[in-house]
């Protein structure tokens, strides 16, 4: 009797124990592989503009750039669709209606990551060529184009998110800002938004985190031209050209070549380092803004 | 009581995998994707007939193939471009050998539009200018007044190190360029296709002659020539390049049977069939 | 006024409402209208031949559900032990929200640094090649943390007079575990399996460097320089490398089975979703 305890406890916490020693030690891989690359260029890895592998220039910053650049496109254009559709679901829609709308919506969201990819480049690529025509971009593989794709990724994570968060809002409440005379309109704005602000900011972080690690999709549409780095940071212009983000490199040929040559794969695990980290970043500045995902935790 | 079986458990699965590990390798061939569609017909042919275990890959184009090889990943590299030095020097304890399959040529090609305008032919001056964004409209080639959107094979691709070759001299003498890069053949020509004004190196048999076009090389001597099979096996189109596979040492065992069915009647068809030149129609070509 | 806001507000949220479900039906539509001519029987039982030209992709079903099964065995026993130490063994309640946030913040770490860390790891370290082991346990690290959260999310809902009717029987902890909580959260770690095997199976990045090859890998016999052909990784190639148009029906014909195998775990898992919405709503 005792004995069995002892063997559940005990695998329990060596599981726990093992689970937590690999992906610590996925970051300390990282960080030990990429380590000629921090003695050849220091901390200009980091704020380095330019990345020639054949001339040994390694900088990453273009690249966190175009991390950044797709994701926010992807959240301003999936944010607000996928929460105002979640307000219809949750509160216009009548429940039946809405298990199927969600079904339906956790459907896309589970659509692999290389299909889109495959859609983008048939569809997308050649409309946002059309759409951005007047400015003459180079391609169809655009930042911009990277970024529409990515919202329409994320589009169905964060409405089935804010959908739960929504309907986590009691419905008394509800019903006694009704009775006080509030239309729909206003009971929304008013009452269950408020309350469930939370748990939308934290259905929109985590699209954000699907949004800066997505890798095949991205690297279809994205163009991969690095030393894409803006004259001005907040200036619209470059989401019109092609750029690269951590990911598309990672994802790239040059993962490949770089396998037997130190300096090389020092710099491409030193981008593993840096998206590692800054997801990380990301995602327990998001823990720490919202009380779990607003979930029954 | 239970742990003596849990022991017993996992020893019986460790035993397992050592048993499993112990059987036979396989022949693992990876590189270039102009040579793949060649590679991976006669490796389909050889599972079929001969049950051999070949897998086929195409991580990272030539070099890939070459670092591939180098590192152990791999028996056999696939090739679009000739050895050069830098592989041997990179991994000194290969002995790189070379078996050429068949030949190409890598062409510059354009977007119907371009073609249409009236540009048909290049010199490498004009090459370098287009490459290195000093001719930014087409017009100065002779062409359409269209802005020239260069996509350039990613470096270490073979058709990218051929082109390099001569356009400079020494592929480590091209200057560094800021350009839109492109992985593997059907993404160029994919690309060129939709893209007004575009141009990219590709293996000239992939270009189909309805949205992408190769264009002919004005060569020094003043002569125009067009990047087809018969100027490859006379050696005129500057831009001909070996299609090879490669291994350590001379080829044995399953290698060697797979370089036999590439170089046999079956094997030159295959490269045929793909648009390339075979062996037997090959002269001069380099 | 207030009613004109009160339309206009519906009419913009149904508005968006419905670009989701256009979106929804361009994919679906998308993705049957290339690649219904070549789905059929045919397609799923033949090997891919003629460099994807011709032929199926029995080869890719299988390796995909090779991979597949291994990430789950690999995820479950893991999975299990973090949802009972969150959830049973862990007293200190900022210590338990800690192993929430560590899981949160290793689910929303990328695919493509489980590649990478394959690479290192399988091929240098091991010196295995590219695996079909190391792709399965890849893709389990991967689905790991969502399949802990399901399992810590039905142990904590599960009615309190579960546990109390295991102490009044006298119970030990362990026997509460096997013979009650565990029993009882099946649902919960099944549809977070299923949810998991679902992403797991159509992920590329993973296995890119560490599991798949193009073509060549029949059922692999050991697991040192074992690789497999995967749909994603099959679709991923094609999408980039296909001259021939014949592919381009082939390769959308994968893209469909691809697709299909993942709704179909996930409407495996819907019906036991279903139960813990109905539940949320009850409660």
């Amino acid at each position: 009797m005792k004995r069995r305890w002892e063997v559940t406890a005990l695998l329990s916490w060596g599981f726990s124990a093992l689970t937590a020693a690999v992906f610590l030690g996925m970051l300390a891989l990282f960080a030990v592989e990429s380590l000629p690359v921090w003695r050849q260029a220091g901390l200009g890895f980091l704020t380095g503009t330019s990345w020639f592998f054949r001339a040994r220039q390694f900088g990453v910053l273009p690249m966190v750039y175009g991390t950044a650049a797709v994701s926010a496109v992807a959240l301003l254009g999936a944010a607000p669709l996928g929460i105002g559709a979640a307000i219809f679901t949750a509160e216009m829609l009548p429940r039946r209606w809405r298990l199927a709308a969600k079904t339906a919506v956790e459907l896309l969201a589970g659509v692999p990551s290389v299909v889109y990819g495959l859609l983008g480049v048939l569809l997308l690529r050649d409309a946002v060529l059309r759409l951005l025509a007047r400015w003459e971009p180079l391609s169809g593989d655009t930042l911009l184009t990277g970024g529409l794709l990515l919202a329409v990724m994320v589009l169905p994570t964060i409405m089935s998110l804010a959908d739960d968060a929504l309907t986590g809002v009691p419905a008394p409440q509800r019903l006694a800002a009704r009775s006080l005379g509030l239309t729909r309109a206003e009971s929304i704005f008013k009452v269950a938004l408020p309350q469930a602000l939370p748990g939308l900011a934290s259905a929109v972080l985590l699209g954000l985190g699907r949004a800066l690690g997505e890798t095949i999709a991205v690297f279809l549409v994205i163009g991969r031209q690095d030393n894409q780095w803006p004259e001005h940071l907040l200036s619209l212009r470059p989401l019109a050209g092609a750029g690269q983000t951590l990911t598309s490199k990672l994802g790239g040929s040059e993962t490949f070549l770089a396998f037997g040559d130190r300096l090389h794969w020092a710099a491409i695990t030193g981008v593993a380092l840096v998206l590692y980290g800054g997801i990380a970043l990301v995602s327990l500045i998001g823990a720490r803004l919202s009380p779990l995902g607003g979930r029954r935790a | 009581m239970l742990r003596a079986r849990k022991l017993l458990l996992s020893a019986g699965i460790v035993a397992g995998i050592a048993g499993f590990a112990a059987a036979a390798r396989p022949l693992r061939v990876n590189g270039s994707t102009t040579v793949n569609p060649v590679v991976t017909e006669a490796a389909e042919a050889l599972r079929a007939e001969r049950g051999m275990v070949i897998h086929v890959d195409t991580q990272g184009g030539s070099s890939g193939g070459i670092a591939a090889l180098g590192d152990g990943r791999a028996e056999v590299a696939m090739i679009s471009r000739p050895l050069d030095a830098d592989d041997r020097t990179h991994y000194p304890k290969i002995h790189f050998q070379a078996v050429q399959i068949g030949a190409d040529a890598v062409a510059l090609v354009v977007s119907r539009d371009v073609w249409e305008g009236g540009v048909r032919a290049l010199s490498k001056e004009q090459v370098r200018g287009l490459y290195e964004g000093r001719i930014k409209s087409w017009r100065e080639v002779g062409g359409p007044d269209r802005r020239v959107v260069f996509f350039n094979k990613e470096p270490g691709r073979g058709t990218w190190e051929v082109f390099a070759q001569w356009a400079y001299g020494d592929a480590k003498k091209a200057p560094l360029v800021n350009l839109p890069e492109i992985g593997a053949n059907e993404e160029g020509r994919n690309k060129v296709a939709s893209m007004p004004g575009a141009i990219t190196q590709l293996s000239s048999s992939w270009a189909d002659g309805q949205k992408t076009f190769a264009l002919a090389i004005r060569r020094d001597d003043g002569r125009t020539v067009r990047p087809d099979l018969a100027a490859v096996r006379d050696g005129s189109y500057p831009l001909a390049r070996p299609l090879s596979v490669v291994t350590d040492g001379a080829p044995r065992d399953e290698a060697k049977i797979l370089i036999d069915f590439l170089l046999g009647p079956r094997g030159q068809a295959l490269v045929k069939k793909h648009g390339y030149l075979s062996l037997g129609e090959k002269g001069a070509g380099r | 006024m207030r009613r004109w806001t009160d339309r206009a507000v519906w009419l913009a949220c149904a508005l968006c409402a419905a670009v989701v479900a256009a979106l929804l039906a361009g994919i679906a539509g998308a993705l049957l209208w290339r690649g219904l001519p070549v789905l059929g029987l045919g397609f799923l039982i033949h090997p891919s031949s003629e460099a994807g030209a011709a032929g199926g992709v029995r080869d890719e079903i299988a390796g995909t559900l090779l991979l597949i099964a291994t990430a789950l065995a690999v995820a479950v026993p893991l999975a299990t032990g973090i949802a009972l130490v969150q959830a049973e063994y862990l007293r200190n309640p900022r210590a338990r929200r800690r192993l929430l946030v560590a899981l949160y913040t290793a689910n929303a770490l990328p695919s493509i640094l489980f590649g990478i860390a394959g690479m290192i790891v399988f091929s240098r370290f091991f010196g295995w090649g590219k695996s079909w082991l190391a792709g399965g346990v890849l893709l389990g690290l991967m689905i790991l943390p969502t399949l802990s959260v399901a399992l810590i999310e039905r142990l904590r809902s599960l009615p309190p007079r579960y546990r109390e009717a295991a102490a009044a029987l006298g119970l030990s902890r362990a026997q509460t575990i096997w013979s009650v909580l565990l029993p009882q959260s099946l649902g919960g770690l099944l549809s977070g399996a299923l949810l998991g095997l679902a992403r797991a199976a159509g992920e590329t990045a993973p296995i890119l460097f560490a599991a798949a090859v193009f073509s060549g890998a029949g059922f692999p016999a050991g697991f040192r320089d074992s690789p497999v052909a995967a749909l994603p990784y099959h679709i991923f190639v094609l999408a980039q490398d296909s001259f021939d148009p014949a592919v381009q029906a082939h390769l959308w014909g994968a893209a469909c089975v691809l697709v299909g195998l993942v709704l179909g775990l996930s409407l495996l898992a819907l019906p036991t979703r279903l139960r813990a919405h109905e539940e949320a709503w009850h409660a």
